[in-house]
């Protein structure tokens, strides 16, 4: 009995729970649309056709398999992600730390870091188009703000966690601030940026397909409104719906993965 | 003129190998001069959380700083520790100020939780004072692996904090704050997160470590018997406002063995400095 409960709880199992679930869920409703529409591609297909388009070798804009094209528009929009989403880290880290090094600067950047949160960014799409005048980097951009505000505020949330404790016994070393830092803040705050990256991660890479759509040129964005419209088949659509969220899971759990390599302690902690 | 270069050689050898300054300090590790401390209080009033605290503190003496909450003892000892500046009066350590005490890093902290570094090995952890020191890795890592066989806990070099028991964590912390070699060992509260028995059982080795090591110890606790099984000198700290009430010297013989407890000299030690507190 122990041995099946631990079967039951474990996390491959609710995982594998999880999208049988989904399957079956998704299969009946296609059932359903398929039953009472005249279109059911184009509100819910069957995963067998979804499964089908990616792998049938017809070429479907007289060049490229739906394969072939989905990937080449992929590239195109996850590097512009990833661009965005490095530099967004590296300036939401670096504005944390100086909030944190100095009580004014915090001050003077909060409302800013609020502001920017809630300000519609993918609305300011086309304007910060014009600013750059160049698409891709626009699309970067956004990628990097939309990146910035998690990591920002989730790193200043580190520093602040420090136990007091740990800032006395460096006084009682007679610690620099640099000492303080690299030995104490910066290495107790680790957990609390991996947390900024795993939420940003997503978000990165769901912002550069939204922008897309709203302007042309290559990405995935733009091929799934082509798809939308009627350019080419409907199937195209639904291959970008499921590899745009299984890349999206999978940015997560990279995180997550780079997190437990660079923090060994955590591992060995979950164990004992 | 050969011969007043042969003493003035001898001068600085005496002054390097601290015989000199030894004997000019006297034997009074810390001097605490009508110390006191007031705080503005949340509704505007000041509260005195100290006054007029007056003693001298021996090297190589066991102190124990005891009261309720909100005697100030904390606060005595953060002064102290040069955590906080008082308001009144002055504190000399070793013919010093606090502030050059710290800096010439003669205190050992050691604070209620372990205040380890989860991200560090229990090694890494003793390691923290000698980095910031720029001792040699070589060196470091040898120094803290004898701070671990003082604390008996040589077979966990390599295990992180999480993976230890508290009062493990707790021998890591003193561990630790020996390491760099400290003339004076701040305790605040050490043990009183620690089950009974842990408790007992640190207690033996705390003396056992400060007869190896002859650290002057201040210790803070509001646990009477845990104050007079420690302590030469029990410092009686009374709340409203804080001030000290009594210093009672604790006569039992050394070294202390856990059947001390059991005996009656013991038992009227705790009742006497239990009668000497007033006002709580």
């Amino acid at each position: 009995m122990k041995k099946i409960k631990r079967i039951l709880t474990s996390k491959i199992f609710v995982t594998l729970i999880w999208i049988v679930a989904l399957i079956v869920v998704w299969e009946l409703f296609a059932f359903h649309v398929e039953q009472t529409k005249r279109t059911p591609e184009n509100i819910q297909p069957h995963l067998s056709g979804i499964v089908d388009s990616l792998t049938s070798s017809r070429k479907i804009n007289g060049s490229q398999t739906a394969l072939q094209m989905v990937m080449e528009n992929a590239k195109a929009t996850l590097s512009r992600a990833g661009i965005g989403y490095i530099i967004g880290i590296a300036a939401g880290s670096v504005l944390a730390l100086f909030m944190s090094l100095s009580g004014v600067i915090e001050k003077l950047a909060f409302p800013y870091l609020m502001l920017i949160q809630l300000i519609p960014i993918l609305g300011m799409a086309p304007i910060i188009n014009a600013i750059t005048g160049d698409i891709a980097k626009s699309r970067i951009i956004i990628a990097a703000i939309l990146t910035f505000y998690p990591v920002a505020a989730n790193t200043l949330a580190g520093f602040k966690s420090v136990q007091k404790e740990k800032h006395e016994l460096m006084y009682s070393y007679a610690a620099n601030k640099f000492q303080l830092y690299t030995k104490t803040m910066i290495p107790a705050c680790i957990p609390y940026f991996f947390t900024g990256l795993k939420i940003s991660a997503p978000m990165a890479i769901t912002a550069s397909i939204l922008v897309d759509t709203l302007q042309g040129g290559i990405g995935l964005g733009c091929l799934l409104s082509q798809s939308l419209k009627g350019a080419m088949t409907r199937y195209v659509f639904w291959d970008i719906v499921f590899f745009s969220a299984v890349i999206g899971i999978l940015s997560f759990y990279l995180m997550g993965v780079l997190e437990t390599i660079l923090c060994p302690y955590k591992r060995i902690g979950k164990k004992e | 003129m050969r011969s007043h270069a042969t003493h003035c050689l001898l001068f600085y050898i005496c002054e390097r190998s601290g015989l000199v300054s030894d004997l000019e300090r006297n034997d009074i590790e810390i001097m605490l001069d009508d110390v006191g401390m007031v705080y503005d209080g949340a509704d505007g009033r000041e509260v005195q959380a100290l006054t007029s605290v007056t003693m001298d503190i021996h090297k190589g003496e066991f102190i124990s700083l005891l009261g309720p909450s909100g005697c100030g003892k904390t606060t005595l000892l953060r002064i102290i520790a040069d955590l906080l500046q008082p308001t009144s009066g002055k504190v000399l350590v070793g013919g010093e100020t606090p502030k050059n005490a710290r800096l010439k890093r003669r205190y050992g902290m050691v604070f209620q939780s372990a205040v380890l570094y989860d991200w560090r090995t229990v090694v890494k952890n003793i390691e923290l004072p000698l980095e910031i020191t720029h001792q040699s890795k070589k060196e470091r890592h040898e120094r803290a692996l004898k701070m671990l066989d003082l604390v008996g806990l040589s077979d966990f070099a390599d295990h992180y904090p999480r993976q230890l028991s508290g009062g493990m964590q707790q021998r890591v912390g003193i561990a630790r704050a020996l390491a760099l070699q400290p003339e004076i060992l701040l305790m605040d509260e050490p043990f009183s997160a620690l089950d009974e028995f842990t408790r007992e059982k640190l207690h033996i080795d705390l003396l056992k470590i400060w007869r190896k090591t002859n650290k002057t110890i201040i210790f803070v606790t509001h646990n009477i018997q845990e104050s007079v099984f420690l302590s030469d000198r029990v410092c009686v700290l009374s709340p409203h406002p804080g001030r000290l009430s009594a210093v009672i010297d604790i006569d039992l013989p050394r070294p202390r063995t856990m059947d001390i407890r059991d005996t009656p000299e013991f038992t009227a030690f705790v009742s006497k400095v239990r009668n000497s507190f007033e006002g709580v």
